[in-house]
Parts: C-alpha cells; structure tokens; sequence
C-alpha cells in the first residue's frame, strides 16, 4: 500500500515535469520575450551543469596534472642552478676587478654562519686551494662581515663581525677620527668605535668607513652610519654605529688579502 | 453539491475567467483570476494526475481564447494542481483525504478555507507574474503587481466558494 503511494507520487511527480516543460515549450513558442528568457536561463543553467562536469572532471584528473608540475618543477630546477651557476661565474669576473689596488679578492659563498652567540663565525666555500689565507678580511658591498682565521683545503673558518675577539680599525667621515669598532654584544646590525680622539668632531648620521690603517682591509669600505656619543673617561668619545651589514642576509662575500701583509708583518 | 452540479459551474466559471481576461484591463498592476480557486474546488476524488490534467486543459483554454501567452496560464495553474493536496493536507488536516470529502466553508470554517485560498492564489501569481514578465521588469513592479493582483483576486475567489464549494447540507 505505502510502496503504491510511492509509486503514485512519482508518477505525480514524472506528470507534473512533464506538463511544464510542455506549457513552457509553448510559451517559448509563442512569445519572443519569454523564449530570450528561458534560451537566457537555460544557457545560465548549462553554464553552471558543465561548470560544476568540469570540476568534476579535473579533480580526477589531478594525478596527471600533478605528475606533469613536477615534471616542469624539476626542469625548472634545472635551469635555476644553472642560471645560479653562470651567475656566481659573473661575480667572479666583476669582483676580481681591481677595486682595491694592493688587496687581492676572491669571490666566495657562505656556507654557515652563526648569529646567536657571543662569539659568532662563519664558514666560507673557498680554502687554501683557491689562494686563501689566515688573516684575510671578508666583505661584501654593505661592509665588513669578519676574519679569516683557520683554512682548510676547500673551506676557510672566519671569525665574524658579530664576536667580541675581533675589531677593526674605523673612520668617521672622509677625513674624520679613527678608532677601533666592535660588535656591542646585544644588537645585531650595531656596534661601537671606540676611542675616538675628543678633538675630532662629528655629526650623527656621519658615514663610518674603514680607515685602511689595518693590514686586513682596505681603506674607504663604508660600514654604517654614526649615532648618539659619549665620553669615557673625559679622554676619548664612544660612538654608536648602525651597521650597514645584515648579518641575517649575508651568503656572497669577497675574501681580501693585503698582498704586502707578510712583508709588513715582518717589521 | 452533485458531480455534474459542480462541473457546470466550473464551466461557467471558466467563461467568467474568460472574460475577465479579456475585458478587465483597468490597470497593469492587477491582474484578476479565478482559475486557482477552480482547481482548489476540484473533487478530492478527482486526484493530483486528474486535477493536473484539468488545470492544464483550463489553463490552455483561457489562454488559446484570451489574449495573452499561450501556455502561461497552463503553466502557473498546473503547479497549483500538483500542490493543491499538500495545501488542502496542511489546512485541513489528512482527514478529508481519509474521508474523502471536499472542503467547505461550513464544514472546515471560513479562515481555514481563505488560508487554502490565499496560499493557492499566491502560488498561480508569483509564477504568473514571473513569467509574464520574463526578466524584463524591476522587482518593485512584479512585487506591486503580485500584492495587487492577490488582493483583487482572493476576494473575487472568495465570492466564487459559494458556488464551488457550497454547504453540503443543503
């Protein structure tokens, strides 16, 4: 009885489709408004039916299309570490230039460094194989990043910038007074020149550069941007500096090497 | 009310329906019609498929002799048709079905039948008037003209009941 009453109500159903599409079908027939506006809805109903097939479609075909990105993802790849390539052979011809008369630079890679600790280091791709040497600085276009300490074949240990066992000599300005710059311990882009004679005046905002009178890097390297003074000991001003350098970005580098060291040394 | 009673004056109601459409054009905004009451006054016995046949059939008569769409008043009065039980169970309750009995004023009070009345008439116009207007007029307009037209046309329903679904005592 209750599947009878089932049955019923889909033949209801089946009839009353059945007389609609046949009332519309005539409608549309004999009335150019109403046939634009169902050919309208049903073109919008079409629409969203082969919209929604298609969808349907690619999430099955989602397989291929993922073997086919990592395909691509993989000649991708390719080109990019050869591009990589070809521009690391770029550097090493534009770097080798004679920017620094008396120095000799070799382009390298970083390939550790340390941040957080009080005596950090870096570790660089180049080792006495390709001429470098205990005592050499590293640098790049933003100013000092360390020295060179231990060599190894194909690597070097440097001790960086960041580390309380290395200073280096400084300048403010183009013709400002010398001191002895190193890391204050707690900022990571700040240091301190210290020992600035009182008698050399100066402005904050002033650029610090290397002064050349080390034997491990040449003079005029911009490293940062003076800041706030005080006097220590009513005999010498410490400055703040803000380094250009971020330590945090830092992978190409150029390995310096006075190339009179040695003979200076000697004396 | 006797079976052929009733057929007759739902004829005669249909030539009403007739004129109506063709002769009462006072304004855009109504659109007067019977039809919705005529198929809800349909015998139960009759049955849904019964009574869609019918209303098509009505529908398709006020059309092909009135001006106006072919299959628009088919189209709007078969839907009332297939619903007219679902309306009639939800007013009156499943009991009629069981007894097989048509409503009436008296039997099931004057409220219950306007309800039946109002939702059927309610269902003939948003289709008709979606229709008709296929897109092209504002909402504003079809909502003005479903209010009007619902109006105008439940109260000329409601004075057909008398002859459609008059006291079964008498």
């Amino acid at each position: 009885m209750r599947g009878r009453g089932i049955l019923s109500s889909i033949a209801n159903l089946v009839i009353f489709i059945l007389l609609e599409v046949a009332c519309l079908h005539l409608v549309t027939n004999n009335a150019a408004l109403q046939r634009t506006w169902v050919a309208r809805g049903s073109h919008a109903f079409m629409g969203t039916v082969w919209g929604a097939s298609e969808s349907v479609r690619h999430y099955f075909t989602l397989s291929a299309e993922n073997k086919k990105l990592v395909e691509e993802n993989n000649e991708l790849q390719q080109q990019l570490a050869k591009a990589q390539h070809r521009l690391r052979q770029a550097r090493i011809d534009t770097t080798q230039t004679d920017t620094h008369p008396g120095y000799t630079l070799t382009p390298a890679e970083v390939v550790k460094i340390s941040r957080n600790k009080q005596h950090n280091y870096l570790i660089i791709n180049r080792g006495f194989e390709d001429g470098i040497q205990e005592k050499s600085g590293i640098v790049t276009s933003k100013g000092v990043v360390g020295i060179i300490d231990a060599v190894s074949e194909h690597h070097a240990f440097a001790l960086s910038l960041q580390n309380h066992d290395i200073s280096i000599s400084a300048r403010i300005g183009n013709e400002g007074g010398s001191g002895i710059l190193v890391w204050d311990g707690i900022h990571s882009n700040v240091a301190l020149l210290k020992e600035v004679p009182l008698q050399y005046h100066y402005q904050p905002g002033d650029t610090v550069f290397t002064s050349g009178h080390s034997l491990l890097f040449p003079p005029d390297i911009p490293l940062g941007v003076a800041g706030e003074s005080r006097v220590i000991n009513g005999a010498t001003n410490e400055i703040t500096v803000t380094l250009f350098q971020d330590f945090g970005s830092v992978r190409y580098v150029t390995v310096v090497h006075n190339d009179s060291f040695d003979e200076i040394e000697a004396f | 009310m006797k079976r052929g009673d009733f057929w007759i004056a739902y004829v005669l109601l249909l030539v009403a329906q007739l004129l109506l459409s063709n002769y009462f054009h006072v304004t855009p905004y109504i659109f007067l019609t019977i039809l919705p009451v005529m198929v809800l006054c349909i015998p139960i016995r009759v049955g849904t498929t019964g009574a869609m046949l019918i209303a098509a059939l009505t529908g398709l008569t006020v059309d092909y002799l009135s001006e106006g769409v072919l299959g628009l008043n088919a189209l709007a009065l078969i839907p009332v048709a297939y619903f007219r039980n679902g309306i009639i169970g939800l007013v009156f309750g499943r009991e009629l079905f069981a007894r097989k009995e048509d409503f009436s004023v008296e039997r099931c009070g004057f409220g219950k039948v306007a309800m039946a009345l109002f939702l059927s008439t309610l269902l003939f116009l948003v289709i008709y008037i979606w229709a008709d207007g296929a897109g092209t007029r504002p909402l504003w307009f079809n909502g003005l003209r479903l209010a009007a037209s619902l109006g105008a046309s439940f109260v000329v329903s409601l004075l057909t009941l008398g002859v459609l679904a008059p006291d079964p005592r008498k």
